[in-house]
């Protein structure tokens, strides 16, 4: 029955364990021992070998990438603090993150980790769905295209959720090594972190332009762990009609491929993203984007949409059609004639057309009725639409090439079969230290100001946002970079789409934020976590968002799991994860792992420093209250909400002046959730002039980007500020990275009211706006007043990133 | 088979060209003066000189800022014919082609081929897209060899030739 079509039987069945490990490091299909054993158990119950395209579709279905086998498998966690804690995690993820969302229960919550985004009530009628993905592999070896069709999948995941949203705005968050290394020390075969940097940026610029679809919010964040493995992470948000949501599946439905043609394209993206980087990574890994086909895809593809002409659709991401032809017809079975797939050029072999990570894919479930109407759609748009099977309702994959079988496999075993394997985690909580007490001079704390400003993790990256339109479809009503003009601004801490044109009538908007600090996490990856979930909310709630009405994506990003004090350190930060999302109230709706980012170099192995990505995606109910957080008007009152605690452990701070011990920043859930519901009610009843978190840098950084996006003044009394620990050094008040805090200017005539809201919280005035540029800050007590200019200190802040 | 290239009329800035001399500056490299790129097209097919010189002029080149010329080439030579007028400063010292490696996608082409189509050309053709930069000032092979592989080409999905 299997006859060869360029198509070759396996030998599996009399291999032995050392013959299985070769023949899966051979093919490139990243499969262990277990599993190997496992699929040879399954094809001696047939009593036949497999053939290429059988052993390839498994190897996809049960890469780390489609199935996330480490955070779904058996973790055996000991924790060492001042005892020892044992715990088993059957399934890490559903016992941390997804209990948390089934626990909360939100009613606006429309879709959770079933689809290819997560989805919230927007109003009524319509639902917002967010995703957030990572593309490092490819970054690390193909910057742009790399890039490109990371950003290209993110549009994708979002045209996929359920029968279609509309992409409104994308997101993107990148994690380089030091641009400034010296050529030398790059290792052979990678590329300068500059060079990748600058790519990076250029691919999803030239795509998300491309597309229509502004880029508004997004973060940079520079250490020599991410020199050779750079983390690209790609976000889209679109807008879903709440009937659009759920998608069917029948048998003798057809498929429909649409958009890109197959090549060799990302042959083995999905298996290779769950091995390690190496000088000789493998050529045609790399995937090229067509931001024009996707365009048009898009256009044609909601027009079918609002007329009703399809079941289910979703996109070939990794995998390929592998993939997303498979989990379509888990539950029914399908036949795919591969014959039939639209190439780029002759020559493929079946099983490369089945699993090539050609770009521009989606695949579409059509009724038989439909089958003309669609394509005619299609056709229209120039977009090349072929069929290629249908669903049956045998529950078995099968795939034929010129009218021979060349794969039959039960459904049951490609998605269930995988063996769960077990993996061993351990954590020793460091105990963190609190530092000498810093005593500065006037002029060492100038120099320490101007240097954070210009530091690579707080200065503008204006160069980068201004090379994106976060303009076009013209619905982005709070903006990236926020101040008077071109020249003089300062960063917004959370963007806001007004999507009017979508929703007509609407006075409702859509915000994004994100939150990310692997410098925390180098210390204590439970403190980075809760301090980045904390810090998206808290980006949101700056601008004026509910943060009852906010949802949360979690994106990790660690080396390699195999090694059980990265797996612990892992097991720490789903675990703060848990905590947060419960203690906030706030469900996680979608989220993404890629591990292994680990690259060698002379034969030495390092993992990247693990790094949580939480992007924020909130509904608000009147974009016409949303604040900016540039200073408005001279004499106005500065307050600081929130207590200042000496915290600078994992600060720039510590990081410049070289300070080794200090306590990571904690977060305070009952304090921090009470602070930010007061802000949006003081936001809501127009109290608030103006509005920025202190975060990266603390709060002398927040306060000058507040007065130099105005080109203002600001004076500042440092000993108003309330501090847990009454003998806090200027230093420490100004540069601590405390969470839950914000800096609040407010007019004299709303001051009673708005002391009236935040009756309970901890909160003092500080100071107020200046009539001159004069950026002070006085210490009487410590006779110390620091005085800076404030263009002076913008010129700073823009003049590092610069290229 | 003819092969494309699009040069800047003199007076216009080449801003690509400019970026590459700020990045060649940013590695640490100071003898090159000045940088110019050209955008580079291989058309292949049963296509005449006169169809070529419409598609470079309406739709490969801006006619503003931008002239072109067109070579006639076999399969042999197409990668390496050297341009007939060497643009503009005769300081110059050596020529970059960067063209994408047998079998990478070339989106650019399939944008060229559908716009030949749209343009009232329905010959069938096949395109490939190349980069082309002309490096001024004196520097060593190694010293160039390094440019062309730092910033120039990604090796793993592009080769390239100097002259």
């Amino acid at each position: 029955m299997k006859s060869a079509v360029n198509c070759k039987i396996i030998e599996i069945l009399n291999l032995s364990d050392n013959q299985l490990i070769k023949l899966s490091r051979n093919n490139v299909l990243s499969l262990s021992i277990e599993e190997m054993r496992e699929i040879q158990k399954y094809f001696e119950k047939l009593k036949i070998n497999p053939t290429d395209i059988e052993i390839e579709t498994i190897a996809q279905a049960w890469s780390e990438h489609c199935k996330h086998k480490t955070l779904t498998g058996i973790i055996e966690y000991t924790e060492y603090a001042d005892v020892q804690t044992k715990r088993t995690y059957n399934n890490l993820l559903k016992e941390t993150i997804f209990k948390a969302t089934v626990e909360l229960n939100k009613k606006w919550c429309l879709s959770v980790f079933k689809d290819n985004a997560g989805v919230i009530e927007f109003d009524s009628k319509n639902g917002v769905a967010f995703k957030v993905e990572t593309h490092n592999h490819p970054s690390a070896l193909e910057p742009y295209g790399g890039s490109a069709t990371g950003i290209g999948g993110a549009i994708r995941d979002i045209l996929g959720v359920g029968l279609g949203a509309k992409p409104l705005a994308n997101t993107d968050v990148f994690c380089f090594g030091d641009p400034n290394t010296k050529a030398y020390k790059i290792p052979e075969g990678m590329h300068h972190p500059k060079r990748i940097a600058k790519s990076v940026v250029s691919g999803v610029r030239d795509y998300g332009n491309r597309m229509g679809i502004p880029t508004v919010n997004g973060a940079v964040y520079f250490d020599d762990g991410y020199m050779a493995n750079p983390l690209v992470y790609c976000g889209t948000m679109g807008i879903i009609p709440k009937n659009k949501i759920e998608k069917k599946v029948n048998s003798e439905d057809l498929i429909l491929v649409v958009g890109g043609r197959t090549g060799r394209d990302g042959i083995h993206g999905a298996t290779f993203s769950s091995i390690q980087l190496d000088q000789e990574s493998d050529v045609s890994a790399v995937q090229i984007g067509n931001p024009i086909i996707e365009k048009k895809v898009l256009d044609a593809m909601l027009k079918a949409r609002d007329l009703n002409l399809y079941r289910a659709v979703t996109d070939c991401g990794a995998g390929g059609l592998s993939s997303a032809v498979g989990e379509l017809g888990e539950k029914t079975g399908v036949v795919v004639y591969l014959d039939k797939v639209p190439l780029k050029y002759s020559g493929l072999s079946p099983w490369e057309i089945w699993i090539s990570e050609a770009q521009e894919r989606m695949v579409f479930v059509v009724p038989p009725k439909n089958k003309n109407r669609i394509v005619e759609i299609f056709e229209k748009e120039n977009v090349e639409a072929v069929f290629i099977g249908k669903f049956t309702r045998d529950k078995k994959l099968t795939l034929k090439y010129n009218n021979d079988v060349i794969a039959s496999m039960d459904m049951e075993f490609l998605h269930n079969g995988v063996p769960k394997p077990t993996r061993y985690a351990v954590y020793k909580i460091k105990e963190e230290k609190l530092q000498k007490p810093v005593k500065m001079s006037v002029g060492e704390i100038s120099k320490a100001l101007k240097a954070l400003l210009s530091d690579l993790n707080i200065c503008s990256k204006e160069w980068i946002i201004r090379q994106y339109d976060h303009e076009v479809q013209g619905q982005t009503v709070v903006k990236p970079l926020q101040g008077n003009n071109i020249g003089i601004s300062g960063p917004g801490d959370a963007a806001v789409i007004f999507p009017y044109t979508v929703i007509k009538g609407t006075k409702k908007g859509i915000v994004l934020s994100n939150g990310l600090n692997p410098q925390y996490g180098k210390i204590n990856t439970y403190k980075m976590a809760a301090s980045v979930i904390e810090e998206s909310l808290r980006n949101a709630a700056a601008v004026g968002a509910d943060i009852e009405k906010v949802a949360v994506l979690d994106n990790f990003c660690w080396g390699n799991p195999n090694k059980p004090e990265i797996l612990g350190s892992l097991v720490r930060a789903a675990n703060a994860c848990y905590d947060m999302s419960k203690a906030f109230d706030i469900p996680f709706i979608s989220g993404k792992d890629s591990l292994n980012n680990e690259y060698s170099i002379g034969g030495k192995k390092y993992s990247i420093p693990p790094a949580l990505l939480i992007s924020a995606v909130g509904v608000i109910e009147d974009v016409s209250k949303t604040v900016t957080m540039p200073l408005k008007n001279k004499d106005n009152k500065i307050f600081l909400i929130g207590i200042t605690r000496n915290e600078l452990g994992g600060s720039v701070f510590a990081k410049i002046n070289n300070i080794k011990d200090g306590v990571v920043p904690d977060v305070y859930p009952k304090e921090s959730k009470d602070i930010m519901k007061k802000i949006y009610r003081a936001i809501n009843k127009n109290l608030i002039e103006s509005c920025h978190d202190c975060s990266e840098g603390g709060f002398a950084v927040a306060v000058s980007e507040m007065a130099f996006a105005a080109g203002k003044g600001v004076v500042i009394n440092t000993d108003a500020v309330k501090t847990e620990d009454v003998s806090m050094s200027p230093a420490e008040i100004l540069f601590s990275e405390s969470n839950g805090r914000f800096i609040v200017e407010v007019k004299h005539k709303n001051e009673f009211k708005f002391q009236e809201i935040f009756k309970g919280a901890v909160f003092a005035e500080v100071g107020y706006v200046g009539d001159n540029e004069n950026i002070v800050f006085e210490s009487k007590k410590n006779k110390i007043k620091v005085k800076e200019n404030a263009e002076n200190l913008l010129k700073i802040w823009q003049s590092t990133l610069n290229w | 088979m003819f092969k494309i290239e699009i040069l800047m009329k003199k007076g216009y800035k080449n801003s690509h060209g400019e970026h590459i001399l700020s990045d060649i500056c940013g590695i640490g490299i100071k003898n090159i003066t000045k940088v110019e790129y050209s955008p580079l097209y291989v058309i292949d097919g049963d296509i005449s000189s006169v169809e070529t010189e419409t598609i470079a002029a309406e739709l490969l080149s801006d006619k503003i800022t931008e002239t072109y010329t067109v070579n006639s080439c076999s399969q042999t030579n197409c990668g390496q014919s050297l341009p007939s007028k060497p643009a503009i400063n005769n300081s110059m010292n050596c020529i970059v082609e960067v063209w994408y490696k047998k079998g990478v996608t070339d989106t650019v082409s399939g944008s060229v081929v559908k716009a030949v189509k749209d343009l009232g050309i329905s010959k069938k053709i096949e395109v490939k897209t190349g980069h082309k930069y002309y490096l001024h000032g004196k520097i060593s092979q190694t010293i160039l060899n390094k440019i062309v592989i730092k910033l120039l080409a990604n090796t793993l999905i592009q080769e390239y030739k100097i002259k």
